[in-house]
């Protein structure tokens, strides 16, 4: 893409910034400003894995992968504000769903074990996973609220914390894979997915763009549930007390 | 050994105002307790902090000489159970909440026993397979002391538990639980309003005025020699109001 093609693109953010102007939204220095952001954000992390990209060294990836699960999770614990021990929660959970599925993509040769296959892989399944944990902490957040009661009537029958909180988080984790699952049922009827629709336009064969597709629907498909699982196991002691009773919403 | 001992126990809703205030108090041998006093007493929260749903601020509690930290939570519940003043049906069937105690603790469940203690309470007409939610209040009441039965706990901590059902229901619930104390050596720490069902059944009272303990008294004794100027009051004033209502039925 030339230059010039690329300064074109700011007409979309013009247009954007015009319509909140004439509509009073209030969205024109918001706009500005993260367009601006996004722009050096994208061109600084296109530096960087220029770099990691020639030198191909193990450590540099992992220090970029660590970086990633870093701020996942940072973005996750603002999610989950209130419970205690969350950011580490969040990057144990991150790190693992990254560890399971690039385990299993270089194990069974789908990827390459090379700079240029791993950190992006792995930039996916932190972000899947990021928005996995935020939807399923959000989520909690409601269902504990709502089902008070039913919560303590099951300890005031002799549950365990995990048992009197088990339905609530089934719940939570069953709505933290919903996004992916109706994404599933719809992908290439709605809308061609993004990896599909950048490997199309940057000169890809249709049915190779179609197989890394597939790849990337299954990953997801599977980075949320371990993603939810796992932060469920770790999360759950938090909505209690040490004597184990329900917190109330001011202690969280 | 005492059954359950109270020590010292308080409990604040702010810096000035208390809810329960230095209350030390002991169960020596199965009996039938009634919590008495007025709205707001802290006769509630008190029997939330028995069946630690509650945390106090200060003071301990005992079972069978073991401090509440000692015990896990969810066995200490077994052997103190609270049940509710608004009773809470878990999702699914009339059937899933009988089977609840038995699913959590790996028990056998007998639906014999369970027909029998249904029958009890005035349910033996009930269907198992209906809806928990669509059950009456007084239903969903007398279905949850039965779930809370089935745990076979040795304290029961009833809140209220007869104020949503008719006469007749209330006299079986009544029966129920003194069945609960006699057949089964149980003991019954019971808040209510009702000072006839007290004075009926009941074998000592906790008198509790302005979150304190002002009487741990015999129930005979309590009701024909008041020891503070609150208890007479107290009972005057519901003897009054009870007479009182009558006057307008009959």
């Amino acid at each position: 893409m030339s230059n010039l093609a690329l300064f074109s693109t700011l007409v979309f953010i013009v247009i954007t910034i015009a319509v909140s102007f004439w509509q009073k939204l209030g969205l024109e220095k918001d706009l500005a400003v993260n367009t601006a952001r996004s722009a050096v954000q994208l061109f600084l992390i296109g530096y960087v894995l220029q770099y990691i990209f020639r030198a191909e060294q193990p450590f540099l990836i992992l220090l970029m992968v660590m970086m990633m699960v870093s701020v996942a999770s940072w973005n996750v614990a603002q999610r989950g504000k209130g419970l205690k021990g969350i950011w580490w929660r969040a990057a144990i959970t991150i790190a693992f769903t990254e560890l399971v599925t690039i385990s299993l993509l270089l194990g069974f040769k789908i990827i390459e074990p090379a700079s240029q296959s791993i950190i992006p892989m792995c930039g996916m399944v932190a972000g899947n996973s990021m928005i996995a944990s935020s939807l399923f902490l959000a989520q909690m957040k409601r269902e504990v609220e709502a089902s008070r009661a039913e919560i303590e009537t099951l300890l005031s029958l002799g549950a365990t914390n995990r048992q009197s909180i088990q339905d609530v988080i089934a719940r939570a984790v069953k709505a933290s894979m919903i996004p992916n699952i109706d994404n599933m049922k719809t992908v290439g009827l709605v809308m061609l997915p993004g990896v599909m629709t950048g490997m199309i336009v940057a000169g890809a064969n249709p049915l190779e763009a179609v197989r890394y597709q597939i790849l990337i629907m299954f990953l997801f498909a599977t980075s949320p549930a371990i993603t939810s699982m796992l932060l469920s196991l770790l999360t759950y002691q938090l909505w209690f007390t040490k004597n184990s009773m329900l917190k109330e919403k001011r202690e969280l | 050994m005492k059954i359950l001992h109270v020590e010292r126990l308080s409990k604040c809703a702010s810096a000035n105002e208390s809810i329960i205030s230095d209350v030390t108090v002991s169960v020596e041998e199965p009996s039938i307790i009634h919590i008495l006093g007025g709205s707001g007493a802290g006769k509630s929260t008190f029997l939330r902090i028995l069946g630690l749903l509650d945390h106090p601020d200060r003071g301990q509690i005992y079972y069978r000489g073991k401090q509440a930290k000692e015990w896990l939570a969810a066995e200490w519940r077994r052997h103190v159970a609270y049940c509710a003043q608004l009773p809470v049906m878990l999702p699914g069937t009339v059937e899933d909440n009988l089977r609840i105690v038995s699913r959590l603790h790996h028990l056998s469940f007998d639906p014999n026993e369970v027909k029998h203690l249904l029958e009890l309470v005035g349910l033996s007409y009930l269907d198992w397979n209906k809806p928990a939610f669509a059950l009456s209040g007084g239903e969903k009441q007398r279905v949850a002391l039965v779930r809370t039965i089935l745990m076979r706990p040795e304290i029961l901590l009833v809140d209220e538990v007869t104020s949503s059902l008719d006469i007749n229901s209330c006299q079986m619930v009544k029966n129920f639980i003194k069945r609960f104390h006699q057949e089964e050596g149980g003991t019954v720490i019971w808040v209510t309003h009702d000072l006839e069902q007290a004075k009926d059944i009941g074998h000592r009272v906790w008198f509790f005025a302005n979150g304190r303990l002002l009487e741990n008294i015999c129930t005979p004794s309590f009701f024909h020699h008041p020891k503070t100027e609150e208890a007479k009051s107290f009972i005057s004033c519901r003897t009054s109001q009870k007479n009182g209502n009558e006057g307008v039925f009959v």
